[in-house]
């Protein structure tokens, strides 16, 4: 888990997920495209990020996609923000499916 | 490690990949027997003979009907392949088959447990394959603790009876 935080610890590596999020199985060429940065520069990133597991990578042909794995984040939801934050977001949740099922 | 081919023509895909302390065996089991499948994926079972070619239904009996489709490939306790129709709004039911792979593999004293879902229409709804993470993580504490988790959401279906 230390390494999923130190990940997310970074603005071009929380950028990089959210435009895998936008569209998955992006090449090393379609991410570095839009980024003021070598390629070099977006190759380290993408490798914390892949150690990390929260980017997964599979090949088709010569090429290396890059996967968006939201499982790391939904263990931290599920380990942090839900403990801290359950009460509210608990009652809320159940608010709107009561209103839900009176519809 | 080389992990496998992307086939061209498969469609849009997702990946989740979570490491769980546990054996295969276990893993396998966790994923087939329906009481266990239930405690970590909104109270919804799901139901087949595991054969290869086989059937199955997901669903809450009586309350919601959640998914079908086809095994397509078993072979325990490593790789489960199967087709999948969601079933539980119109809105879900429009995106039509899908496929959903499985793939265990043992690392050290862990699994890491690789669930692609792929053969989606690029602009398929979310909600057919964005329920992964959850499920996993609810899969991932119950092999490692024995306990389901209560966050919200999680619950949906749990003692729903029809």
């Amino acid at each position: 888990m230390d390494e999923v935080f130190r990940a997310l610890a970074d603005p071009t590596r929380r950028g990089l997920l959210d435009r895998l999020r936008e569209r998955d199985g992006q090449t090393l060429k379609e991410l570095e495209s839009e980024l003021p940065m070598t390629r070099f520069g977006v190759m380290k990133h993408l490798k914390v990020l892949e150690e990390a597991n929260l980017v997964t990578t599979r090949r088709r042909g010569r090429e290396k996609l890059h996967f968006l794995n939201p499982v790391p984040i939904r263990l931290i939801h599920d380990r942090w923000v839900s403990k801290y934050a359950e009460p509210w977001a608990a009652a809320l949740s159940e608010l709107k499916q009561d209103l839900e099922e009176e519809e | 490690m080389e992990r496998y081919l992307v086939v061209d023509g498969a469609g849009a895909m997702s990946v989740f990949e979570i490491y769980i302390k546990t054996t295969p065996e276990r893993l396998w089991e966790a994923i087939t027997d329906p009481e266990m499948r239930a405690k970590y994926s909104f109270g919804v079972r799901t139901d087949s003979d595991w054969g290869e070619g086989s059937q199955y239904r997901s669903g809450v009996p009586g309350v919601i009907e959640i998914a079908e489709g086809e095994n397509v490939e078993v072979d325990p306790p490593r790789r489960l392949v199967q087709t999948m129709t969601a079933l539980w709004s119109d809105d879900v039911k429009a995106v039509g088959t899908s496929r959903v792979s499985w793939e265990i593999e043992p690392v050290g004293t862990s699994c890491r447990l690789t669930v692609t879902h792929d053969q989606l229409p690029a602009d398929a709804n979310s909600e057919v394959y964005g329920g992964w993470p959850m499920i996993l993580s609810g899969l991932k504490t119950l092999l490692e603790t024995g306990e389901t988790l209560d966050t919200p959401g999680s619950l949906r279906y749990a003692g729903a009876t029809g």
